[in-house]
C-alpha cells in the first residue's frame, strides 16, 4: 500500500464517481458490500494479523446495530453521535471476549467465540427494548440537516466513513501496533521477550476489530432501516470469516475484495434457479480456497510477482491443540 | 422424583446420537487437523440414499444401510481428495473449504431428493424394554450400543492396529510420519472416508427421531460439536461420554427447567468448560503457554 | 549484575533445577555450559520469566524479576536470543528489528494509527538504527528480506542482532553458534566480543561448542541435573574433575564391571 498512491486514488475516484451511474437498487448493494467489507476488515484485524479466531463476530455487527438504532430511535441522538457511540460500546464489550482470549489457545478460543456470538444472538431478543423476535425499525437519519434517504446519499456517507477507517487502519498495521499484533500471533512467547504484552496486545485487538465491526453495524441498521436479531447467526459469523479467507488473511485490500467478492456474488447468481446458486456459491468457496489459498489478494500478489509475507504466515492459523511446542527449547528438562 | 430415571436413559439414548455424530468429526480433526463442516450433510446424503434404496427401490433394510455407509465413505474420501491440493493452506482457509462442500452438498441434496421433510424407518420397532419402570425404545437401545461399540472400537483401531497408529502419527507430526513410511495420503483419506462413514450411521440412527430433511443433520452437528467440546476436542473416547453427558445434560434442564432454554444451555455449558477446563473432560492438554 | 539465589524450579515430580546460585558481574562474557537436560535454558526460562521458580531470587541490578511478568523483563535492560530461532518468519528483516524496539516506542498507541509526524519520526529513527547495527554485521543489504528465505546462519546473526538492538544491558544468548559452521561460529564470536566491547552489554551465553567458550568467555558456570557443580575460568574448568566426569564419565578403571 507503500507507493501505490495512484492506484489508490484511482481506486477512490472511480467509487466516488461510479455509483452516478448506477441505479439505484445496485448503489444499495454496493453500499451493503461496503458495510461488509468495514466487517470484513474489522475480523481480519483481530484473526489474520493478530491470529485471535473470532467465529462469533456476527454478535459485534448485532451490538453495533442495535445501540445505533436504540441511540437513535429511543433517545433522539443524532447519526454523527450514534456511530462513534456505537462502535465505542462494541468495542467495550468485545473485552470480554479478551479474558478468554489470554487463557484459551486457537481452537479453544474459536468455540468461545462462537459461543459468544451465540449468546448475543439469544439475549438480545430478551430485552424488550429491541422489539424482541418481530424486529425494530429505524427511520433513514439526517445528518448535520442533509437528508439522507437517497440511496446514492447513504452511499457517501458509508464511502467517507468507510474510507476514514481504511485509512486509519492501514497505518495501524505499519505501525508497532500491527507489527505487535503479527508477533504475538506467530511466536507469543518471543514477542512477551521483546517486551509486548499479550493482555494489553489482544486488549487492544479485540477493541479494535469490535470498534471496526461495531461501526459496519450501525452503518447496516441505518442502511437496511431494520433490524431482526436472526439476521445475525452463526452463519453471518461463518460469511464474515469467508470473506477474509477467500480475499486474503492479514491483508487490508484482501478483506475488501473479498467482502466485495462474496457479498455480490449471490447477487451475480440469482439468474440462475434453485439449486444452482447455492452449489455454484459453494463450487466458488471451494475453487479459490483451493487455487489462491492465500486468498485473491494473495494470488494477485504472487502474479505480480510481490512478497508473500504476513499472509503466508496465516498458515499458522487454527491448527490442532497439540501443535508445535514454543520455541525457548526447553528440551533441559526432559 | 420418578421422571429422572427417565430423563437419564432418555438423554442417554440421545446423545448417544451426538457421540456417533461426533465422533466422525473427531476423527477426521484428529488425523488432518481440519473441522469438516460438512459432516452432518454427508450424513444426509448418506441417509437420503438409504431412504431411496429403502422406499424407491424396496430394498430391505439394512442393505440400505451398508448403501448409506458406502456412500459415506466415498464422500468423505472425495472431499478429503478434493481438498488435497489446499494441503498446505491456512487451516482456517481449509475450513471455508469444507463449508464450500457444505453448502454443495446441501444443493445437491435439493436437487436429487428435494426439500420436504420425510420420515425415516427405525432400526428396531417392537415392544420397547422397561426396566425399573423406566422405558428404553429398543431403537434407543441399539443407538446406545451402537455408540459405545463405535467409540471403543475406533478407539481400539488407533491403538493397537498400525493404521490406527500411522492415524495417531500423522496427527502429531505429518512430515515425521512420511519419514517413517507412513503413506500419508492413503492414511488421510482413510480417515475422511471412515469419518464420514461413521457420520452415515449417525445419520441413519438419527433420521428416525429428528426427521430428515437437508437441515436436521446440521442441527445435530452444533450439538455433536458442543459434546466434543465437553469430552474433549481431540479424544474419541470423550466424544462419546461428551455426547452421552450432554443428551443427559439437555434431558434434565428440558425436564426440569423448559425447553426453550435448551439451546442456551447448551451454549453456556461450552462457555463454562472452557473457562474451567478447555481441554474437555478426556482430552489431552491445551497447548499452554506460561507467564 | 545478575544474582540467582537458590533458585529451585520443579515440574511435577521432576526437579529441573536445585538450589541453582550464580552471579554475573557486569561488562562479562560467561558461559554456561553443561550436559543436555542439565537445565540451561531453564535458567534462561525463569530469567525470562516463562517459568516461575518454585524457590529462589533472581536479582538484576537490585530488582527481583521473580516479581515481573514475561514482558516487562525487556524493559529492564535483558534481552535474549532462543534456541530453536525466535524470529518471525514471515516478517522482513527490517520488521523484526523493529520489533526489537519495540519496547523503547514512545508513540502511544491509540495515536498510532494517525501517521503523525512524531510518530513517522520515531519510525525513522527505528529504522536507522536497525539499518546502522545490520550494517555492521554487514547484512544491510537484507533489510527487505523475508526471514523465512534466509540461511539458518545469517538468520541467527539477525536474532543476534535483534536482541541487541535495544541496547540491553544483559544479553542471554542460547545456543548462538548452533547449527553455523566454523566460519560463522568465528564471526558470531567476533560479534558478540564486539557487543560487549563496543555496547557494553553483559553476555552469559550457554554454549555446547567448547572452542568457542573456551575462547569467548572469561568465566564459566558449569551445570549438571539441575545444580551447578563449578564456576571459574575456561582453564580452570578444563580441568575440573567434576565437569570431567559430567561429560565424559568416570575413568574405566573406577567403573563397576559389568
Amino acid at each position: 500500500m507503500r507507493a501505490r498512491w495512484p492506484w489508490v486514488l484511482l481506486l477512490v475516484a472511480l467509487l466516488a464517481l461510479g455509483p452516478q451511474f448506477l441505479k439505484s437498487y445496485q448503489v444499495y448493494l454496493l453500499s451493503l458490500a461496503a458495510v461488509y467489507a468495514l466487517a470484513a476488515l474489522g475480523l481480519n484485524l483481530l484473526t489474520g494479523y493478530a491470529g485471535q479466531i473470532s467465529l462469533g463476530h456476527a454478535g459485534f455487527l448485532a451490538i453495533g446495530g442495535y445501540s445505533a438504532a436504540l441511540l437513535q430511535v429511543k433517545l433522539a441522538w443524532p447519526l454523527w453521535a450514534s456511530l462513534p457511540a456505537a462502535g465505542l460500546l462494541t468495542a467495550l464489550l468485545g473485552l470480554v471476549l479478551v479474558i478468554p482470549a489470554l487463557r484459551l489457545s486457537e481452537i479453544y478460543l474459536a468455540i468461545a467465540t462462537l459461543g459468544f456470538g451465540v449468546a448475543v444472538e439469544q439475549l438480545l431478543p430478551q430485552w424488550a427494548w429491541t422489539g424482541g423476535h418481530q424486529g425494530f425499525s429505524i427511520p433513514r437519519p439526517e445528518l448535520f440537516g442533509l437528508a439522507l434517504n437517497s440511496d446514492l446519499a447513504f452511499y457517501y456517507l458509508i464511502l467517507a466513513v468507510g474510507l476514514a477507517l481504511v485509512w486509519i487502519a492501514a497505518n495501524a498495521v505499519r505501525a508497532p501496533l500491527g507489527r505487535a499484533f503479527v508477533a504475538i500471533r506467530d511466536n507469543e512467547l518471543a514477542a512477551q521477550a521483546l517486551g509486548i504484552s499479550l493482555a494489553r496486545t489482544k486488549s487492544y485487538a479485540f477493541l479494535l476489530s469490535a470498534f471496526y465491526t461495531g461501526i459496519a453495524g450501525a452503518l447496516y441498521a441505518n442502511l437496511v432501516g431494520y433490524l431482526n436479531v436472526s439476521t445475525f447467526n452463526l452463519g453471518l459469523s461463518i460469511l464474515l470469516l469467508s470473506m477474509i479467507a477467500v480475499g486474503g488473511l492479514a491483508s487490508i485490500p484482501g478483506s475488501l475484495l473479498g467482502a466485495a467478492f462474496l457479498g455480490l456474488l449471490p447477487q451475480v447468481l440469482s439468474g440462475f434457479s434453485a439449486w444452482v446458486p447455492q452449489f455454484i456459491y459453494g463450487a466458488a468457496l471451494l475453487l479459490v480456497v483451493i487455487f489462491m489459498p492465500y486468498g485473491i489478494w494473495g494470488f494477485l500478489l504472487q502474479t505480480v510477482g510481490r512478497g508473500r509475507g504476513l499472509m503466508r504466515s496465516a498458515r499458522r492459523l487454527f491448527p490442532g491443540p497439540r501443535a508445535e511446542s514454543g520455541s525457548t527449547g526447553g528440551d533441559d528438562h526432559a | 422424583m420418578e421422571i429422572l430415571p427417565q430423563l437419564i436413559v432418555s438423554g442417554l439414548a440421545a446423545g448417544s446420537l451426538y457421540a456417533l455424530m461426533a465422533l466422525g468429526m473427531i476423527l477426521i480433526f484428529k488425523t488432518t487437523d481440519v473441522v469438516n463442516f460438512a459432516h452432518g450433510d454427508m450424513a444426509m446424503i448418506s441417509s437420503f440414499v438409504a431412504l431411496t434404496l429403502m422406499r424407491g427401490y424396496h430394498q430391505p433394510y439394512w442393505l440400505a444401510v451398508l448403501a448409506a455407509i458406502a456412500m459415506g465413505f466415498v464422500l468423505g474420501a472425495l472431499a478429503d481428495l478434493i481438498l488435497r491440493p489446499a494441503r498446505n493452506a491456512p487451516i482456517l482457509t481449509l475450513l471455508i473449504a469444507t463449508l464450500g462442500i457444505s453448502l454443495m452438498l446441501s444443493a445437491l441434496g435439493g436437487h436429487f431428493f428435494g426439500y420436504q421433510t420425510v420420515s425415516f424407518p427405525y432400526a428396531l420397532v417392537g415392544k420397547p424394554f422397561v426396566i425399573a419402570g423406566v422405558i428404553l425404545t429398543r431403537h434407543n437401545a441399539l443407538a446406545l450400543g451402537v455408540a459405545a461399540a463405535l467409540g471403543l472400537g475406533l478407539f481400539a483401531l488407533l491403538k493397537y492396529t498400525s493404521v490406527g497408529t500411522a492415524m495417531r502419527a500423522m496427527a502429531q507430526n505429518r512430515l515425521a510420519a512420511q519419514l517413517m513410511g507412513v503413506n500419508v495420503r492413503r492414511v488421510s483419506t482413510l480417515s475422511w472416508g471412515l469419518g464420514a462413514a461413521l457420520g452415515a450411521v449417525a445419520g441413519v440412527l438419527i433420521a428416525p427421531v429428528v426427521f430428515l430433511d437437508l437441515n436436521t443433520m446440521i442441527t445435530v452437528l452444533i450439538k455433536a460439536f458442543a459434546a466434543a467440546v465437553l469430552g474433549g476436542f481431540t479424544s474419541l473416547l470423550g466424544a462419546v461420554v461428551g455426547g452421552l453427558l450432554l443428551g443427559v445434560l439437555e434431558n434434565l434442564v428440558g425436564g426440569y427447567l423448559s425447553t426453550q432454554l435448551q439451546t442456551t444451555f447448551v451454549f453456556l455449558l461450552i462457555i463454562v468448560m472452557l473457562a474451567i477446563r478447555p481441554r474437555g473432560l478426556l482430552g489431552a492438554p491445551v497447548a499452554g503457554r506460561r507467564a | 549484575m545478575l544474582e540467582l539465589q537458590g533458585v529451585t524450579m520443579r515440574f511435577g515430580g521432576l526437579k529441573a533445577l536445585d538450589e541453582v546460585s550464580f552471579r554475573v558481574e557486569p561488562d562479562r562474557i560467561v558461559g554456561l555450559i553443561g550436559p543436555n537436560g542439565a537445565g540451561k535454558t531453564t535458567v534462561f526460562n525463569l530469567i525470562s520469566r516463562f517459568y516461575h521458580p518454585s524457590s529462589g531470587s533472581i536479582r538484576f541490578n537490585g530488582i527481583e524479576l521473580t516479581h515481573l511478568s514475561a514482558h516487562e523483563i525487556i524493559g529492564k535492560g535483558i534481552a535474549r536470543t532462543f534456541q530453536n530461532l525466535g524470529l518471525f518468519p514471515y516478517l522482513t528483516v527490517m520488521d523484526n528489528l523493529l520489533l526489537g524496539q519495540h519496547c523503547r516506542v514512545r508513540t502511544p498507541v491509540l495515536l498510532q494509527a494517525l501517521h503523525l509526524p512524531g510518530a513517522r519520526h520515531e519510525d525513522r529513527q527505528m529504522r536507522v538504527r536497525a539499518g546502522q547495527l545490520l550494517e555492521q554485521v554487514g547484512l544491510a543489504q537484507l533489510a527487505p528480506a523475508y526471514v523465512a528465505g534466509l540461511p539458518y546462519g545469517v538468520q541467527k546473526i539477525i536474532e543476534f542482532c535483534r536482541a541487541l538492538v535495544a541496547r540491553p544491558r544483559l544479553l542471554l544468548l542460547d545456543e548462538p553458534a548452533a547449527g553455523l559452521t566454523s566460519a560463522e561460529t568465528e564471526a558470531m564470536a567476533g560479534f558478540i566480543r564486539g557487543a560487549r566491547d563496543q555496547f557494553g552489554v553483559t553476555v552469559l551465553l550457554i554454549e555446547h561448542d567448547m572452542s568457542l567458550v573456551m575462547k569467548l568467555c572469561e568465566r564459566v558456570i558449569v551445570m549438571d541435573f539441575g545444580q551447578v557443580i563449578a564456576e571459574g575460568t575456561p582453564a580452570q574448568i578444563q580441568h575440573d574433575p567434576q565437569v570431567i566426569e559430567a561429560y565424559l564419565g568416570r575413568p574405566a578403571e573406577e567403573a563397576p564391571h559389568a
